[in-house]
């Protein structure tokens, strides 16, 4: 990957957050990301486990880009975070660019702090960045309400899929629908996504407080 | 005062536990005054929850099958936090409203189901609440296909099983009270 390419990729994202302002506002107003709408806050400063600031613009693939909203403490999230793993990995190799997001206040989820993501993703094996939100808003922005919840953006930075990771977190082996997995081969493949929108238990997002963002 | 009259009544259904014993939960709020309604006792009583599974269309025949003039249907998780902090608010205002009917449903996975069973019962709680069963998608869209799928969430029907409110994320007392007569106003 050229250092020519990530900047283009880096500019379509914000050419698509200016044009996205009424998604934005949409989803601030309660709901989801609308499909079809660019990536919030694709500039906005995230802290990646490696030490490194990281940004949506910065992670966009030449395929695509999948973000997930994760955390550490959610028992869904435990259950899935193996198969989180494998389809990023997968999404990866396809070309799609891949980020974990935890946006949960580890004042509320002790397990959910820095040093434990660290942990976490070298014990679950997650090959691609795992950054917190310091101040949440992007998970605002997206209208994540809950871990985990993925959202999967073409190579044209538009929104076509979100929801859940596939259609059972609690037994592996009894998945029919590997939604998410469906949803990258897509993407990568520049086909339109079958099921565009699913959905599944989760954890609420324990937002920072505004006062208290940093 | 509506709460001895109850306790009267429900001691005359189950004597056994009225009577003699071991300090069973005294029974303060009935909703429908049979076996398969949950029951709650007063503040630190123990209970006797049972946490059986249900399917979504189970839940929605339940709800339907309701009979009282509100149905305050409360997804939970033992793990989750803001679950755990609204409970005692949520059965506060069970206790002061026998006309509401109070369906407690567990999002835990069917391997907890002893936890929650646990825990309702430490918190005074006995009769009949739930564990979902089967698929999310069908369970979260059964309830209100405007769910998130974020707990803990409560869903309020009318008399009719209409329902006439919902929300994600934890409430407090008045919450709960200004949604109960909401739904008590919406009466035919």
């Amino acid at each position: 990957m050229t250092q020519l390419s990530r900047i283009a990729r880096g500019l379509l994202f914000t050419a698509a957050l200016t044009l996205g302002v009424f998604a934005v506002a949409h989803a601030e107003g309660g709901g989801a990301l609308a499909l079809g709408s660019p990536a919030p806050m694709a500039t906005a400063v995230l802290h990646n486990i490696d030490g490194k600031d990281v940004t949506l613009a910065g992670v966009a693939g030449k395929k695509g880009t999948l973000v997930f909203f994760i955390c550490n403490h959610c028992p869904y999230v435990k259950a899935w975070q193996s198969r989180i793993a494998e389809v990023g990995k997968a999404a990866a190799a396809k070309g799609i660019g891949v980020i974990a997001i935890n946006a949960n206040d580890p004042a509320a989820y002790p397990e959910d702090s820095f040093d434990q993501m660290v942990k976490r993703a070298k014990d679950v094996g997650y090959t691609f960045a795992y950054a917190v939100d310091p101040t949440s808003d992007v998970a605002r922005a997206f209208g994540a309400s809950h871990t985990p919840e993925a959202f999967l953006f073409d190579a044209k930075g538009k929104l076509v899929y979100h929801g859940a990771i596939d259609d059972n977190g609690q037994d592996a082996k009894a998945v029919k629908s590997h939604w998410v997995q469906d949803a990258v081969v897509a993407v990568a493949s520049g086909r339109p996504v079958a099921t565009a929108e699913t959905k599944a238990l989760g954890c609420g997002i324990k937002f920072r407080e505004a006062a208290q963002a940093n | 005062m509506r709460l001895p009259l109850l306790f009267a009544a429900a001691c005359a259904a189950t004597l056994a536990g009225c009577s003699s014993g071991p300090p069973r939960a005294p029974v303060a709020h009935v909703a429908g005054a049979d076996s398969t309604h949950l029951v709650v006792g007063p503040v630190g009583s123990r209970g006797d929850a049972r946490v059986t599974p249900a399917s979504p269309a189970e839940l929605a025949r339940l709800v339907r099958a309701g009979g009282a003039p509100v149905t305050l249907v409360n997804v939970w998780a033992t793990w989750c936090n803001p679950c755990r902090e609204e409970m005692p608010a949520l059965l506060a205002v069970a206790r002061r409203h026998a006309d509401v009917r109070l369906m407690l449903v567990s999002a835990d996975f069917s391997d907890h189901q002893a936890d929650a069973a646990a825990m309702l019962t430490g918190l005074g709680v006995s009769g009949a609440t739930y564990i979902k069963s089967g698929s999310d998608q069908e369970f979260i869209d059964t309830l209100n296909s405007g769910w998130t799928g974020s707990l803990p969430a409560t869903f309020v029907y009318d008399a009719n099983g209409r329902q006439v409110a919902f929300w994600e994320g934890r409430a407090d007392a008045p919450k709960f009270e200004a949604a109960i007569q909401q739904a008590l106003h919406t009466q035919p």
